[in-house]
């Protein structure tokens, strides 16, 4: 039986202070056998954190302590020639373990030049890397050491646009180890290396064109495997950039690449996406025949439909401005794609009224623009828009806006108000929708243009207030005009340096301003 | 409905085996078949008076047992039997109890009043039973004490299971009133007075809105305070149980009557019986707890403050206190030493004295001192023993500047009383001492050292010759030695114990053979010893290390060969597997840390998991336990290399995963589990199924300890991190559970602080596994496979950082995961942080953090956000 009689607190004590040694010590070592376990577990974490490829680790330096920066410059080049010392010797070395010794050495190399905020590349190119480097990319060479190369010239190719060029004897090798042949880690680094060469600028893009760098790297961007793919493509856009827009005819003729990108649009993976998306972005901007192809392919489709998912502002950006570059360059795009009652054409609209709602300055830019292209399409797709969450957006960001989002809207909202123009007559003006923003006090923000020295947006100023005067119902438009100020505003280009716009300042202010203003009143 | 159990219920108490054996059947199957006759049928035998009190005694202890389990599952599963039952039957067994409580049998009625609490304790949560309060203060006003007794009784066992919550301030008043009416002095029955002085001791816990009107609780002080001087011997002794309670319950309302129950514990000290002194002595210890408690939180640097202040009574009371605590140590019994349970005078006053020292620092050293001078020369031990066991006791908490002058010069005495004295009590508490003095004033945080080059020769002859004493010194000098080594453990290169490393090996090997190294656990403290001596070895003892490893495998090798023993020798050599277990886990420890021993020890560690696994083999939970925490140090020193040993060792680590019903051995197989993930990287992943099964399984089971259960998540990061993508297939079983155990873990109300403990420790194991799982991943072309999950982790830590209650480690692990999302799921996740208020206000808070662990993981979290939002 539980009660013995026995008061309910006098079968426990406390513990006596005077103990035995085993109640303490046996616990302290089980507990000392969990800790081990629990450092380790957070070394590996550590590790497994720190562990990035370097390619993204330029950050990582910021993190690593308060020396002086001119100290720790001082030491990280010391550290490059001692390198490179090593690295020579055991180029030169021929015993046992000697391919071993190459990769040890690189890898020190290439630890240095990408773990540092300020990577002594200057150092190492004096220390006479870049022989060196074209040498370990000899053919018939280990992976390893192809390998660990390749990112060496990687980062000395992320450097100084001097330092960039230093690459120059060592392209023909690395477009070599880009073919079929290569490991594929081998050709996705060398594909980053020619990656940051050809994004250095035109005089280096050439000199890979003629090194026949296109191909190969096309050929790896059909890979299936998502790194490679996304490296050979970001790699190629570098590459595409222009001026010339060669390149990119070139590439869009290669047989699979508009099939590749179509598959990597349909990839979930969105970094993929992104670069594919950048691809496109120079095909669409540089190459007619590019734009034919394109528009009539699934890529319009997939990359509404990556602008209506994703929230990516990476690659909303490339997506925005390929969208843009097709519905400017091609009427088939409003003509036969993004036709008023197709799905595709309302996802877009959603998809570009995201972007003027989202925090990103970029993209409400970039969509603002896309939205100018379409806006300069059918009366249909005027209306459609008009009628849309996008007018009230517009109206908003025309007042309030950065100096470019509101040159953009600016276009689109003129756009809105008139028909598309036939023959060389001047365009018909869509009454209702110029009433609906004159009501809602659109005059003041494009007199507001008007008023800007950016001439591209004082002639969209002067045009709305032309469409004002001309077409608001009952003659109305030049009094609100007046009200606004605007008369004042259309003064200042009276004696303009540029003709165009003084002509069509005068021109307005003569025809509704002229010898007979106010006398009907 | 009901049978006639009274025979039964007396076979069931019968001398005889088979007929006691019979009648336990039938009970078991009776409860079996019918629980709602069963349960009748004991409740009427409880209420019968005409019934035998031995079948009537039973009945109820079979009822309780019927409604109540020590163990959690048990428990909660027999109370839902109870609610599911009839409630006709239910009020009739209710009925049956309460009536006992007036019956004039003594056993029947204190039985029914423990049933009416377990009852009381699975009803009244549910708003059940509601008028059972009322009806048992209606029984106050009976005039026969017998009936009043037993309901102040079942009163005092209801408040012990119901938790105050449960039961409205009106019913809690009128419950204090009842009790505290029954201790008065004016009551005449002196057992309804110690029944409401016990019914008091739990209802306390109820007080608490009575204790903050000063009228109240005036009244339940002094009515407590008079109860301590009852002519009772029991109600004196209830009553100081009560005092003890209210000291660390209502520490802050007790100012005003410190200086009488000064006057009256040391009154009780001094001239009660031990029952009662004990805990008048208890008192004070408690109340230095408490003061302890609010003294750390005004030094620890997290709040600097405390919620209760420091209201220093022991400060006060100390030039009264500690005479009367130096008086206790003169009251030693003669065979102390031998007994380790033993519990006298002395002991609780060498232990309070401990304690005040500890509260009150510097200023106890003066008002000790002379007692130890007076005493430690006298002839009679006693006096001796009390001056060493005094100096021994407050060696924790005064300055080193304090007492370093004083060890100075006790030092020599000591190690000489310790050579020399003739009482074997002086030895042991000078032995005892002389550890104290290395724990707490030797090792290299301490600026003045007490062992120099000269003495330190002197100190290990003396403390190795004492290891050849009777056990119980012998005991003790191997503590002092574990103490020593262990003021050496990070000394560096040149130890001062090298020159006498190979005797200290030596002289603690014999006494680990000693014939009576069974007493006083004189074997246990010697390999423990031994396990510090490894410890700390040098990479000039080093060499003397590894010749140790075949002498412990030979050890261990011969306790494996014994044949046919005794269940007293089994025992004894499950015990003895357990202790060499462990000394090779220390040994492979340290050999396996560096590389210079790494190597040669590299030769044994086939024959070392040999001996493993037959330790295994023999089945015994303590040894299971040491082994698998030994073979977690051999997957280090072994990396990869441990793959081979991995068929033969799988199924005991299966059987340690399946462990419920022993949770610690559960709990350090799942830390090998991680170990061996990190020796065996990916190629643990063919044994990862297993594993796997094992521990959703230990996780969706109510039978397992709670405190299993983070470690368990931990593992889950740990076989992430080694198997990486491949981790894939899990994901659908270990994500939903983390899911749903971080929302538990995360709004856990937790209102003391072991269950906050506990909450962060979940938390802890959660991100954990988060962490793991992400970092397993990185790099993968699997990682969108995370991209679900990653709202639900953003959300874990937003919520806990808005509950602002988590720990340091918790902070740090969490920032961490933060990191690990923005680093391996990148510019996907980029605006979902940017969303939670976690990005921002707690990556600052982190980053601003005094805590440098927290700060780095922070500053990293930085960088890897910031790739991620940026791109």
């Amino acid at each position: 039986m539980a009660d013995e009689d026995v008061s309910p607190q006098s079968s426990y004590h406390r513990n006596a202070i005077k103990t035995s040694v085993h109640n303490t010590s046996a616990q302290r070592r089980r507990q000392l056998a969990v800790a081990v376990g629990k450092e380790r577990r957070e070394a590996l974490i550590r590790t497994k954190r720190l562990c990035r490829e370097a390619l993204f680790d330029d950050n990582e330096a910021s993190l690593e302590g308060n020396m002086n920066i001119d100290e720790e410059r001082a030491v990280l080049n010391a550290q490059a020639s001692q390198i490179i010392e090593d690295l020579k010797s055991a180029m030169t070395y021929q015993g046992k373990g000697a391919a071993q010794k190459k990769v040890e050495a690189l890898r020190a190399l290439r630890r240095l030049l990408s773990k540092s905020e300020i990577p002594p590349v200057k150092a190492a190119l004096q220390a006479g890397a870049v022989p060196l480097l074209v040498q370990c990319l000899s053919f018939g060479s280990p992976d390893e050491q192809l390998l660990e190369a390749a990112w060496c010239l990687t980062n000395i190719a992320a450097g100084e646009p001097e330092e960039t060029k230093s690459l120059v004897p060592a392209l023909p090798l690395l477009v070599a180890h880009l073919g079929e042949k290569s490991s594929v880690p081998v050709a996705e680094q060398c594909a980053w290396a020619l990656g940051n060469v050809a994004g250095e600028g035109d005089e280096l893009r050439n000199i890979l064109l003629a090194q026949g760098a296109l191909l190969p790297l096309a050929r790896l961007m059909m890979s299936d495997k998502g790194s490679t793919a996304r490296t050979a493509s970001w790699a190629l856009s570098n590459l595409i950039k222009g001026p010339q827009p060669n390149a990119a005819t070139e590439l869009i003729r290669i047989k699979g690449v508009l099939d590749a990108i179509i598959q990597h649009l349909r990839n979930l993976d969105d970094e993929l996406a992104t670069e594919v998306a950048w691809v496109i972005v120079y095909l669409s901007a540089l190459s007619e025949a590019a734009v034919r192809l394109l528009v009539k392919s699934d890529v319009v489709h997939l990359l509404v439909g990556k602008l209506a998912s994703s929230e990516s502002l990476q690659l909303l950006i490339p997506v925005l401005r390929s969208l843009g570059n097709l519905v400017a360059a091609d009427s088939y795009m409003t003509d036969m794609v993004l036709v008023v009652g197709h799905n595709t054409t309302d996802q877009i609209l959603l998809g570009l009224i995201k972007c003027l709602k989202s925090e990103h300055r970029v993209l409400k830019k970039e969509a603002a623009w896309v939205l100018s292209n379409i806006a300069a399409g059918s009366v249909g797709h005027k209306e459609l828009i008009f009628s849309s969450e996008a007018t009230p957006l517009m109206i908003h960001l025309l007042s309030s806006a950065p100096f470019d989002i509101r040159k953009e809207v600016a276009y689109t909202l003129g756009n809105l108000c008139v028909a598309p123009a036939k023959n060389a007559e001047q365009p018909s003006i869509i009454v209702h929708h110029l009433v609906a923003l004159v009501n809602r006090e659109c005059i003041s923000a494009f007199i507001h243009l008007v008023r800007s020295a950016d001439i591209q947006s004082a002639k969209l100023g002067l045009q709305f207030l032309e469409l004002v005067m001309r077409g608001m119902p009952n003659g109305e438009g030049p009094k609100l005009v007046e009200r606004e100020d605007g008369i004042d505003a259309m003064e200042r280009f009276q004696f303009h340096e540029n003709e165009e716009m003084r002509s069509m300042a005068n021109g307005l202010v003569d025809k509704y301003f002229g010898e007979d203003y106010g006398l009907d009143e | 409905m009901a049978m006639e159990v009274t025979q039964i219920l007396l076979n069931a108490q019968s001398v005889d085996g088979s007929i006691r054996k019979h009648a336990e059947e039938s009970l078991k199957q009776f409860q079996e078949q019918n629980l709602s006759a069963f349960l009748l049928s004991l409740s009427n035998e409880l209420v019968s008076n005409e019934k035998p009190v031995d079948s009537r005694k039973l009945a109820g202890l079979v009822l309780k047992n019927a409604l109540d389990a020590k163990e959690q599952h048990r428990k909660s599963e027999l109370a839902q039997r109870w609610l599911s039952l009839d409630i006709a039957v239910k009020a009739q067994v209710k009925a049956c109890l309460l009536q006992t409580l007036a019956s004039p049998v003594p056993d029947a009625r204190s039985t029914a009043s423990q049933v009416i609490a377990k009852i009381a304790g699975i009803e009244l949560p549910q708003k059940l039973w509601p008028e059972l309060i009322g009806s048992l203060l209606s029984n106050i006003h009976q005039l026969q004490p017998h009936v009043k007794q037993a309901t102040l009784e079942t009163l005092g066992y209801l408040c012990e299971e119901v938790s105050p919550q449960v039961v409205d301030q009106d019913q809690v008043n009128k419950i204090l009133t009842a009790v505290v009416q029954g201790m008065n002095a004016s009551e005449g029955s002196s057992d309804v007075r110690l029944a409401a002085t016990r019914a008091l001791y739990n209802a306390l816990g109820f007080a608490q809105a009575n204790f903050s009107n000063d009228m109240e609780r005036d009244y339940i002080m002094r009515v407590v305070c008079e109860a301590t001087l009852s002519q009772e011997v029991k109600i004196r002794q209830s009553a100081f149980e009560c005092l003890v309670a209210i000291s660390s319950t209502y520490y802050d309302k007790l100012a005003s009557y410190m200086q009488d129950i000064f006057t009256i514990t040391a009154k009780a000290v001094r001239e009660d019986e031990e029952p009662v002194a004990l805990q008048a002595i208890e008192f004070w210890s408690s109340i230095c707890d408490e003061e302890i408690d609010i003294l750390d939180e005004y030094g620890g640097d997290f709040t600097a403050d405390s919620d209760i202040p420091c209201y220093y009574f022991i400060k006060q009371a100390l030039p009264a206190l500690v005479p009367m605590l130096l008086e206790t140590l003169l009251k030693q019994e003669e065979d102390q030493d031998q007994d380790e349970g033993a519990w006298n005078l002395a002991m609780a006053g060498g232990t309070c004295l401990g304690l005040v020292a500890r509260t009150v620092g510097d200023d106890i050293v003066p008002l000790v001192m002379p007692f130890i001078e007076e005493n430690i020369t006298k002839p009679d031990w006693r006096q001796r023993e009390a001056a060493t066991y005094a100096f021994g006791s407050i060696l924790e908490g005064p300055s080193p500047d304090k007492l370093t002058p004083i060890v100075h010069v006790a030092l020599s005495f000591m190690l000489t009383a310790l050579m020399n004295d003739p009482n074997n009590h002086v030895k042991d508490t000078t032995a005892w001492t002389l550890g104290r003095i290395f724990e707490f004033l030797h090792g290299s945080t301490v600026e003045t050292p007490i062992i120099t080059p000269e003495n330190c020769q002197q100190i290990l002859t003396v403390l190795l010759q004492s290891m050849k004493d009777v056990p119980n010194v012998a005991e003790k000098a191997c503590g002092a030695l574990y103490f020593l080594a262990q003021g050496y453990e990070d000394v560096g290169a040149a130890s001062p114990l090298s020159p006498f490393y190979q005797n200290i090996i030596q002289a603690l090997l014999t006494v680990t053979r000693r014939e009576d190294a069974g007493e006083s656990r004189l074997r246990t403290a010697a390999y423990e010893t031994l396990n510090e001596i490894v410890r700390c070895s040098t990479d000039e003892t080093a060499p003397i290390v590894m010749q140790l490893v075949p002498v412990i495998m030979m050890e261990l090798h011969q306790t494996l060969e014994a044949q046919k023993l005794s269940s007293d020798e089994r025992e004894k050599q499950n015990e003895l597997q357990g202790l060499l277990c462990g000394c090779l886990q220390v040994i492979i420890q340290k050999l396996g840390a560096a590389e210079t021993t790494k190597y040669g020890f590299m030769q044994y560690t086939d024959q070392i998991m040999d001996l493993f696994l037959r330790v295994f083999a023999c089945r015994n939970a303590t040894v299971h336990e040491e082994a698998m925490l030994a073979i977690g140090a051999l997957a280090y020193a072994t990396g990869t290399n441990f793959l081979k040993y991995m068929q033969g060792f799988y199924p005991y680590l299966e059987m340690g995963l399946q462990n419920f019903e022993e949770y610690q051995v559960c709990a350090i197989t799942v830390g090998v589990v991680g170990d061996l993930c990190r020796a065996l990287e990916d190629k643990i992943l063919p044994f990862c199924d297993g594993i796997m099964t094992q521990l959703l399984k230990d996780l969706s089971s109510n039978q397992l300890h709670r405190s299993v259960k983070p470690p368990i998540f931990s593992c889950f990061g740990d076989i992430a991190l080694a198997i990486g993508e491949n981790f894939e297939k899990y994901l659908i079983y270990a994500m939903p559970m983390l899911q749903s155990a971080a929302e538990l873990s995360a709004h856990a109300v937790a209102d003391d602080d072991d269950i906050l403990e506990y909450t962060n420790q979940l938390r802890n194991g959660i991100l954990e596994a988060y962490s793991g799982i992400l970092q397993g991943f990185k790099s993968s072309p699997k990682t969108q496979l995370l991209m679900p999950y990653a709202y639900h982790i953003l959300q874990f830590i937003d919520t806990l950082y808005s509950e602002k209650d988590m720990d340091d480690a918790v902070m740090k692990t969490a920032i961490g995961v933060l990191g690990d999302l923005a680093d391996t799921l990148g510019s996907h996740v980029g605006p979902l942080i940017n969303q939670s208020v976690s990005s921002k206000g707690f990556l600052e808070e982190c980053l601003s953090s005094d805590d440098g662990l927290i700060k780095e993981s922070a500053d990293w979290a930085k960088l890897a956000i910031s790739r991620a939002v940026s791109g």
